[in-house]
């Protein structure tokens, strides 16, 4: 197991976003994380990720307990991640944003900007390393985004709403590359998105969160047809039909 | 070693105009003693080399940080009392005080960042203010310090290498020079080195930062300790040009914000930005100041002083070289 969440209880003064969440992630695996806004999804990824401390439960990877863990530590053991909406680094070229993630696991300049092209090269950035994230498309400053937290080597990578904000030839897009790029290093991916149509197609298997609970787990079309999921989505009358 | 060596005098990675730029600079500091012979445009030069000095090692926290840090003025006092004291009391040459001054000034920076960095923005400038105004309440207090009235250094026989005491402005030229130079060069290897990629991100994005395993409170820290190292230099070299120095001379608030000030107008975070800076806020500041002096009109310069910093402010937040940059891109 590489990720195990374990009775995970989060709670903001009183209001409970995330309420004993368990979850497993197994080596190898596209596990996706789905329900509708407000559900607790992005909580439970900072918890993982270690910008929030859990209020009670525990969170392993690869058997060693993390939870509390401080977020450069949980990055520098193999958890990458990317964030909600656009976070490049703005005063930094393509190139610089790359390289600086590479440095996670090396202090020579030489070796990470070989890692940073080489990732780069993969995804495609290379024709616009000296270029400002700022100054480019949505959809390129996705993959500036992956490409850099890419470039830490981790063995989990975490993508929160990855394809929001994308039109469906951009989603098309990304979908090939992450499933590319997962055979290409071995990873394991946790994804998150509110678009059930992008993580149907693309996850092995699908936790759905509703209101800080977990409501249901399984293969993408079990859960798919699960009235409890159903009925989260649509509301109870969609459910009972 | 030879990437080391590579790194701190390779400037290939910036354009060319840039290094053109640099290198018409220095030849013009190099032949100025023999252009210019008015003692007063001497002694400006001076000062802007000393402010430049000064801009550019605050430009590591400031400007690739991002940290509003308004106490460097702390740093310069203890280089200077560093090398002044040790010069009074054992006759310890110049040159032996200055690594002593650095590391007394980065030791106590790193005891102040401790606690300090626990905060942010507005409030992290005022703690650094606060501590600076701290540390010179202290050294007007003590006596062993020479307290309010100061320290006058005794005059050595010139010119003299040991304790840097020259009779004419041009060896001070030459030797401020060479200080500033080892800044630059050390900067232009700081901002291609890990920890400076790394400051760069924290100051960019602190969420984003962690997110890559960079420890954020320690990366500032460390900036933080060098910077406090950096600022003393400069101090040293007062104390062996004025040869005499006191708290509201070398450790004032103005000072403090003077610095930070040379660096936001000329614009931080790269590496020309606090030489621009300087070179424009020094000589405006001598010669408008003793300008409209004559004239009964004092004052006046600190208002156009202000108006020009608000229209920088106003215009463009990475001051003027952000301004020279803006330009050339669209062209």
């Amino acid at each position: 197991m590489l990720l195990e969440v374990r009775n995970l209880v989060k709670e903001f003064g009183g209001v409970i976003a995330n309420a004993d969440i368990s979850m497993e992630v197994e080596e190898g695996m596209i596990m996706g994380l789905i329900g509708p806004n407000g559900a607790g999804k992005t909580t439970l990824f900072n918890c993982i990720a270690g910008y929030y401390r859990p209020t009670e439960g525990k969170i392993f990877f690869n058997g060693k307990e993390i939870t509390g863990w401080p977020s450069y530590k949980v990055a520098r053991i193999g958890i990458a991640r990317t964030f909600q909406g656009m976070k490049t680094l703005p005063n930094l070229t393509v190139e610089e944003n790359v390289m600086i993630g590479a440095f996670c696991c090396t202090n020579s300049r030489e070796v990470a900007r070989k890692d940073a092209h080489e990732i780069m090269e993969l995804l495609d950035l290379r024709d616009k390393a000296y270029a400002f994230p700022k100054e480019l498309p949505i959809a390129i400053q996705k993959r500036i985004e992956m490409a850099r937290a890419l470039a830490t080597k981790p063995r989990l990578l975490m993508l929160d709403e990855i394809a929001a904000g994308l039109n469906p030839s951009e989603t098309k897009e990304i979908l090939q590359l992450l499933k590319m790029i997962k055979e290409e290093k071995g990873l394991t991916l946790l994804l998150t998105e509110h678009v059930m149509e992008f993580i149907m197609t693309i996850s092995d298997r699908v936790t759905v969160m509703a209101a800080g609970r977990k409501i249901a787990e399984g293969l993408p079309n079990e859960v798919a047809s699960n009235p409890k999921v159903i009925e989260a989505y649509l509301g109870e009358r969609y459910a009972k039909c | 070693m030879k990437t080391l060596l590579k790194d701190i005098f390779s400037f290939e990675d910036r354009p060319r105009f840039e290094r053109i730029g640099f290198l018409i600079f220095i030849i013009i500091i190099l032949i100025f003693p023999f252009i210019v012979k008015s003692a007063y445009g001497r002694a400006v030069m001076i000062k802007f080399l000393l402010f430049a000095l000064f801009g550019v090692g605050w430009n590591l926290i400031g400007g690739y940080g991002g940290q509003v840090d308004l106490g460097q003025g702390k740093n310069v006092g203890f280089g200077a009392y560093t090398t002044g004291l040790m010069m009074l009391w054992w006759g310890i040459p110049f040159w032996v005080t200055v690594p002593i001054g650095m590391i007394i000034a980065a030791a106590e920076s790193f005891g102040v960042a401790y606690p300090m960095f626990r905060l942010k923005g507005h409030y992290f400038a005022i703690a650094t203010l606060c501590v600076a105004l701290v540390w010179k309440e202290l050294f007007v207090f003590w006596d062993w310090t020479g307290g309010a009235r100061g320290i006058e250094i005794p005059v050595k026989p010139h010119p003299n290498f040991y304790y840097m005491q020259f009779g004419s402005p041009i060896y001070y030229h030459y030797f401020i020079f060479f200080l500033f130079i080892t800044q630059v060069l050390f900067m232009n290897w700081f901002r291609k080195s890990k920890l400076g990629y790394e400051l760069q991100a924290v100051r960019d994005n602190e969420e984003v930062a962690s997110s890559l395993g960079i420890n954020v409170y320690r990366t500032k820290v460390i900036s933080y300790t060098i910077t406090g190292g950096l600022g003393a230099v400069g101090g040293s070299f007062m104390t062996s040009y004025y040869l005499y120095i006191d708290p509201d001379f070398v450790m004032p608030l103005d000072l403090s914000i003077l610095i930070a000030m040379t660096v936001m107008v000329g614009g931080g975070g790269s590496l020309w930005g606090p030489i621009i800076g300087a070179a424009f806020l020094i000589p405006l500041d001598m010669y408008l100041g003793a300008w409209l002096g004559a004239k009964k009109r004092l004052g006046i310069d600190f208002m156009i002083y202000a108006l020009i910093m608000m229209f920088i402010a106003a215009r463009e937040p990475r001051g003027i070289w952000g301004i020279i940059e803006r330009i050339r891109k669209r062209k």
